[in-house]
């Protein structure tokens, strides 16, 4: 298209001048103008509304922009690597790649953390940009689910937290398990069943398809530009799911949650209903499970530590933004019964 | 007129989060280790909006020049078609950081996350790992909340710091359990944002507890006594002087 564009520039700055509004010129203008009072916000109003006005208000707005701020910047690198992944992967090297044949096919899927480093934020729009480069669903799902945990920096926050011991290796063997077990049976189900049609691909494809030979620099520009439509469509659900999320903690009293539980069952189900509401990145976890080890069993731990990267309150509600609902309800409840029954498994025989 | 108010909230949330890292402001919402992180998404969000804004300009021009002859092209960069309300959602973040003073988590937040004040086993305990580099503060008067209740952590005698000098910053607190002569001077520690921040605390030994203001930020300075509180015996902070100070540029305790 730049080629286009370029060849054409004279007559398009002719055809500008001509025009009795500049459109571009005048959207540019409202741009400068809106950042400009933006900036003048910033400057002049810092305190617009009382501090008194209402404490819970106040906490819920900290932790709401303290759960937000913290996964923007992996929502934004997870954009820039599908914007990446449009451009530069094509269907046929992936096809290649990829086993055809169903268990090998999610085994693959649950250790593609390895290949693309994302953590629960970033994992969303690459596994959807994936899915339009043709990845099979039971593939997808698989990895969705375990590269936030199955990457090397979580391998190593877990290992400076928890050393070599069954913590490490049970949060690792078990989230590909769970996401092995789970691609698998989304295997069985028909595709567009459960992934949400894609409004853009017909013309899209197209489009790059005709850029494909423009240039390397070209390619990044449009990478860019897919990154910024991905990140403006996901980052909607990353708002809500945040608001939800610093909604349960300003109002739900976390010693409710951890009174509950410190039997074999109620320890693993409280810890896990901590994990879903606190909605913390995978790459920090460890640290917060570390402060709960002397009053938690270890597989309440575990629990909190393999169920909390695949779905938290922000991962569900992003979900929804690739995934039909009633698929996301599965991808909610298969994990939580699976890990359940692992925990509380080790909880009652194993005495870890 | 979309795309417009596109640029405008992407480099909107870019300058929004430039403006708390340079303020200092960050700090009350995540752990500085991610300052890094957020500076390079604030220019990345920038260059987002930027990109937009010249692709969009391109494709205006572009749109005149070729109206009749590439029908399908003009509306590639509409293809994810948020709706107005869509946007409406990606301006919160902007919005509600501008409207709502900076503040850090204070005592109200704390009576939803339980405390944890050094011995007692039935609050949420342990925060610092074993061997961590916590240990080895000297001098007593050095020593912040974190650091005290690591050690009182480690010690089975709550007498074992008798008569140790302490110095320390923190926010007031007091609840039904608080006799009329004690509060908690209280921090919360963060390991990676807010919402994992845990409120900790030492028991301070004051008899004019009735003029302090709750939530205000103090610095206290005595010495550690074994007292009783709420029927365990732990060890006190007996305080001979209370006195207000401003918010500390880092408000929580890192581990």
């Amino acid at each position: 298209m730049a080629q286009v564009k370029e060849k054409h520039s004279p007559e398009v700055e002719k055809v500008g001048r001509e025009t009795a509004v500049s459109n571009p010129a005048r959207n540019f203008g409202r741009i400068l103008g809106a950042i400009v009072i933006l900036l003048l916000l910033i400057g002049i109003f810092p305190n617009l509304i009382p501090s008194g006005l209402n404490e819970k208000f106040q906490t819920f707005v900290t932790i709401f922009l303290g759960i937000f701020i913290e996964a923007v910047p992996f929502l934004l690198a997870g954009s820039l690597v599908s914007g990446l992944i449009e451009v530069f992967v094509d269907k046929a090297s992936l096809a290649r790649y990829v086993p055809k044949r169903a268990v090998p096919a999610a085994f693959v899927g649950s250790l593609l953390g390895f290949a693309f480093p994302v953590c629960e934020c970033g994992v969303v729009p690459v596994t959807r940009r994936l899915y339009q480069k043709g990845l099979p669903v039971s593939v997808g799902i698989a990895f969705l689910l375990s590269a936030p945990v199955i990457n090397p920096v979580v391998l190593v926050s877990t290992y400076v937290a928890f050393g070599w011991g069954p913590v490490l290796i049970g949060r690792f063997v078990f989230s590909i398990l769970i996401a092995f077990t789970v691609g698998l049976i989304f295997q069985f189900a028909p595709p567009d069943e459960i992934v949400l049609p894609q409004t853009d691909e017909g013309h899209e494809h197209d489009h790059f398809a005709m850029g494909a030979g423009n240039g390397r620099s070209q390619r990044f520009w449009q990478a860019f530009t897919i990154a910024g439509d991905d990140f403006i469509d996901m980052v909607r659900y990353l708002i809500i799911g945040s608001i939800l999320a610093a909604t349960m903690q300003t109002f739900v009293p976390q010693s409710t949650l951890i009174s509950f539980g410190s039997g074999p069952v109620t320890s693993v189900v409280a810890m896990m209903v901590l994990a879903f509401v606190l909605s913390i990145c995978s790459t920090v976890d460890a640290f917060l499970a570390l402060s709960f080890v002397n009053s938690f069993t270890t597989g309440s731990i575990l629990s909190f530590l393999v169920f909390g990267p695949m779905v938290d309150i922000k991962s569900a509600l992003m979900f929804l933004g690739v995934f039909r609902r009633r698929v996301v309800l599965y991808l909610i409840l298969l994990p939580l019964l699976l890990t359940m029954l692992i925990t509380v498994f080790i909880n009652l025989n194993l005495g870890w | 007129m979309k795309q417009t108010v596109k640029v405008i909230l992407l480099i909107a949330l870019g300058i929004f989060l430039l403006s708390r890292l340079l303020n200092g402001t960050l700090s009350y919402y995540i752990h500085p280790r991610f300052n890094v992180l957020t500076l390079l998404t604030a220019v990345g969000l920038t260059a987002l909006g930027l990109v937009y804004a010249i692709q969009q300009r391109k494709q205006a021009a572009h749109n005149r020049a070729h109206e009749h002859d590439h029908d399908h092209a003009h509306e590639h960069i509409h293809s994810h078609d948020v709706s107005w309300a869509g946007l409406l959602l990606l301006a919160i973040p902007v919005v509600l950081g501008l409207l709502v003073e900076p503040r850090p988590l204070g005592a109200s937040a704390l009576q939803n996350r339980e405390i944890n004040i050094g011995n007692d086993v039935s609050l949420v305990s342990a925060n610092a790992p074993e061997g961590s580099e916590l240990s080895v503060i000297a001098n007593a008067g050095e020593r912040n909340i974190l650091d005290w209740l690591y050690l009182f952590q480690r010690s089975a005698e709550p007498t074992a710091f008798d008569g140790e000098e302490a110095h320390v910053v923190g926010f007031v607190y007091q609840d039904d359990r608080f006799a009329d002569t004690q509060f908690m001077v209280s921090r919360f520690t963060v390991s990676c944002c807010v919402a994992d921040a845990a409120p900790i605390g030492l028991i301070v030994e004051w008899p004019d507890t009735a003029v302090l203001t709750p939530d205000s930020w103090v610095e206290v300075t005595g010495t550690i006594q074994a007292r009783t509180f709420n029927g365990v015996q732990m060890p006190v902070l007996v305080a001979n002087s209370v006195s207000p100070t401003e918010t500390p540029s880092q408000p929580y305790l890192y581990q």
